[in-house]
């Protein structure tokens, strides 16, 4: 009995080494530096909660998690709709060259965010931008209309529609291939019309599929970076519009050097996520004993 | 064979050991290729190493290393790379106490993060005495010391002064009539500039805005507070954003770029659309640093012949006609052994005659070395300016530019400021205040803010705040030519 154990063990020694090495060590760290303030390993002083209670106080953190939650909430609420009106529509049987608009509707989401953000940042251009030259061209729009000044937020959630629409939209439409045929079919026959078909046959089968999905986008959303980043060339925007949670702790992390800061806003950060993730398993829950 | 067989023959492989084949290969594999790892020969060439993130600083060098190589020791290995991979190595280093390269060029942003900690972690060698020693001090441009300068020492050998002028489309100046020599102050600039500006589009807008401005633009508005005497920290490094003087020039900044008087417009710098737009003529004057003479010249060469420098406008008369922006340095690191042989290559690599001439002529910079400034290249007559003299232009404005802290707060210091023009902006086009007088106030009420923010942050900094204690600020005026440079005006 002795060798299998062994064995074993031998197994899942690579995962625990990578795991501890890479998962709860940085995690144990993190705390550590979360009460510390520090310039290198060499020069560290302990200075308790300060770091929570400067956070706590911190109107730039807080700016930063208003627009990070702004962003959450538009885009799931935007995103998720489309996704799964694009992945009915795909589902529709007898359509043809269902294959070429799933590539065409997937595709953005094989370009990387870094280019994206490239990408829209030269649409969203006042005066020479595609976006403000064709609007003007159409309905005489504003030419220096201030995309990327005075409307931060939707200039991101435009960009992250066109990116992710798609990528979710397969997921869906997986969900939706596999909704048992015979019960659409069955509550057809019972005369039921595509609103009643959609609310009692198709949503509950795709309803773990869909809380997979939101759960997903919102700590996707909630880790924004690098998107505003490369829009916003490498800072928040006018007046920290474009701030995001972890844009502000790279900022105090990475350019201001404080780790200690940083570390803190990353387990706030993480306390969020927890938080948001069980309430939506509660909410599920809920939704699964109705 | 079904699973369950294969199962069982696989277990009866392993034999009398009791170890399945399969886990004897997996374990064979991993031991072999660590094992090739580690004996791989790692690629490390002798000599000593030098990172930068300049490409045109790269190629520069090149001769140069190449020539010291043949004929000293040690030898030195450039190593160009990105200045994102620059900082995180060098701090990396720094932090860990691991080492980097031993020879860093790097620009004013990237130093100043080293200087976050206490001054005995600045992993930097300070140069301090050595440069005085040896009359280095003296001889360098004053200003040029001062990004690399923290709590009184020096702790890079400076690369360039980067003075700053106005390049403006002289095609279309001249077309009007207009004679830019008339110009002392910006009241002067937009009085005669302002006919350009008559000329209308379809939409009823103007064609032409007379000033390359815009409220997120930090350079320039970092560049024109300090041109108009402004701070933005104090002797002991504590931030002065909240002054008077900042609060006029953001005042007048705002004023430039909203209502019924505005005179400025963007066309971004780097940027493929900002380029079309000054060729365009959608702006006539952009603020210049010598280095961007050479940016413009091989990104937008259609506008050779039709471009001329002038000194920046004064703020008021008598005032100065120049600014800053930007700026790199060679510091050696405190892991590098050599000290002496590295301080011998890095004065060959940026004192000598051959990198200044080479340095203006690939790269239209200007040597901080005050004794070059006599070399007749400055004096040659450039195309792309329409035949100005550009280099001594830049020369004779070199000992007027302003000195600029080292904080390592700098950075976010200029987001605050660039934050307080965007909220004065707000302020403006809402009430509709666009005159300076009006918005003054306002300006002051806009950098509070931003003020607090930052004395929050260095608050916060317990290094900071015992070095202050022990050895009293940044030690900018300590610097030569400091008072006449106007530090803390």
């Amino acid at each position: 009995m002795a060798t299998p154990r062994r064995a074993a063990w031998g197994f899942l020694a690579p995962f625990f080494v990578l795991f501890t090495l890479f998962t709860v060590y940085p995690l144990a760290r993190a705390a550590v530096l979360a009460v510390q303030q520090t310039y290198g390993p060499g020069t560290e002083r302990f200075v308790g909660l300060d770091n929570f209670k400067a956070l706590a106080a911190d109107p730039l953190f807080w700016k930063a998690v208003r627009n990070t939650t702004v962003y959450t909430t538009t885009t799931v609420l935007i995103q998720l709709p489309l996704s799964l009106l694009f992945a009915m529509m795909l589902n529709r049987p007898g359509l043809r060259g269902r294959a070429f608009y799933r590539l065409v509707f997937f595709s953005p989401a094989l370009v990387g965010v870094v280019f994206v953000g490239m990408i829209f940042g030269v649409i969203f251009e006042k005066r020479t931008g595609l976006l403000n030259q064709f609007l003007h061209a159409v309905i005489g729009w504003d030419l220096d209309f201030p995309w990327m000044q005075n409307y931060v937020m939707p200039s991101l959630v435009i960009a992250t529609l066109w990116q992710y629409m798609g990528y979710n939209m397969i997921y869906f439409l997986a969900a939706l291939q596999n909704v048992p045929r015979e019960l659409t079919e069955a509550s057809e026959i019972d005369g039921a019309g595509p609103v009643r078909r959609f609310v009692s046959v198709t949503w509950p089968s795709i309803r773990p599929v869909a809380t997979f999905v939101i759960l997903l986008s919102v700590i996707g959303s909630f880790q924004l970076f690098e998107l505003p980043w490369v829009l916003l060339n490498s800072a928040a925007g006018p007046d920290n519009r474009g701030l995001t949670v972890v844009m502000y702790l790279y900022q105090r992390g990475f350019e201001t050097g404080d780790l200690g800061y940083a570390s803190a806003i990353g387990w706030m950060l993480g306390m969020l996520l927890v938080v948001c993730a069980v309430v939506q398993r509660r909410l599920s829950r809920g939704e699964e004993s109705v | 064979m079904s699973a369950s067989d294969t199962a069982k023959s696989g277990r009866s492989s392993a034999g009398e050991a009791g170890v399945p084949a399969g886990a004897l290969l997996v374990v064979l594999m991993a031991v072999v290729s660590t094992v090739a790892v580690l004996a791989w020969p790692a690629r490390t060439a002798p000599g000593r190493t030098m990172w930068t993130s300049a490409r045109l600083h790269y190629q520069l060098y090149e001769p140069i290393v190449a020539e010291w190589n043949q004929t000293r020791e040690p030898r030195v290995n450039m190593t160009l790379m990105s200045l994102e991979a620059l900082e995180r190595r060098l701090l990396s280093g720094f932090l860990s106490g691991t080492g980097c390269a031993d020879l860093l060029e790097t620009e004013r942003r990237v130093a100043a993060r080293a200087f976050t900690g206490p001054l005995e972690s600045v992993g930097f060698v300070d140069l301090t005495d050595r440069l005085k020693s040896e009359g280095l001090y003296e001889q360098i441009n004053a200003a040029s010391f001062s990004p690399w300068t923290s709590r009184g020492r020096i702790f890079g050998l400076p690369h360039d002064v980067h003075p700053v002028m106005l390049g403006y489309r002289a095609d279309l100046v001249e077309a009007a009539g207009i004679d830019v020599s008339q110009i002392e102050t910006w009241d002067d600039f937009v009085r005669l500039m302002l006919p350009l500006m008559a000329e209308r589009d379809g939409d009823g807008k103007p064609k032409r805005y007379i000033l390359n401005l815009w409220e997120t633009q930090g350079e320039t508005i970092e560049a024109l507070i300090l041109q108009a005497g402004g701070t933005f920290f104090d002797e002991q490094g504590r931030p002065t954003l909240a002054s008077a003087r900042n609060a006029a020039t953001i005042a007048q900044i705002v004023a430039w770029t909203n209502g019924p008087n505005r005179i400025a417009a963007e066309a971004r710098d780097f940027s493929a659309s900002g380029n079309r737009l000054k060729l365009e003529g959608y702006v006539i004057a952009s603020v210049m640093p010598d280095w961007m003479c050479n940016i413009w010249k091989n990104e937008i060469p259609q506008l050779k012949g039709k471009v001329k420098l002038m000194p920046m406008p004064a703020w008021e008369k008598g005032g100065r006609r120049t600014s800053v922006w930007g700026g790199t340095m060679l510091g050696i690191s405190k892991t590098a052994p050599d000290f002496e042989e590295l301080w011998a290559f890095a004065k060959n690599l940026y004192l000598s005659p051959e990198m200044a001439r080479a340095l203006y002529r690939e790269g239209d910079i200007v040597t901080p070395v005050k004794s070059l400034w006599n070399d007749p290249i400055y004096d040659e007559p450039d195309a792309y300016f329409s035949g100005q003299a550009k280099g001594r232009m830049y020369i004779d404005l070199a000992p007027s530019v302003p000195l600029r802290a080292s904080s390592p707060y700098n950075s976010i210091a200029i987001l605050a400021v660039q934050d307080a023009v965007v909220a004065l902006g707000i302020y403006a086009r809402q009430s509709g205040k666009f005159t300076v007088a009006e918005l003054e106030p306002e300006a002051l009420a806009a950098l509070a803010p931003a003020q607090k923010r930052l004395e929050q942050l260095l608050d916060r900094n317990v290094f900071l705040r015992e070095s202050a204690a022990n050895d009293g600020g940044t030690g900018l005026s300590r610097l030569a030519g400091a008072t006449e440079a106007g530090v803390t005006k």
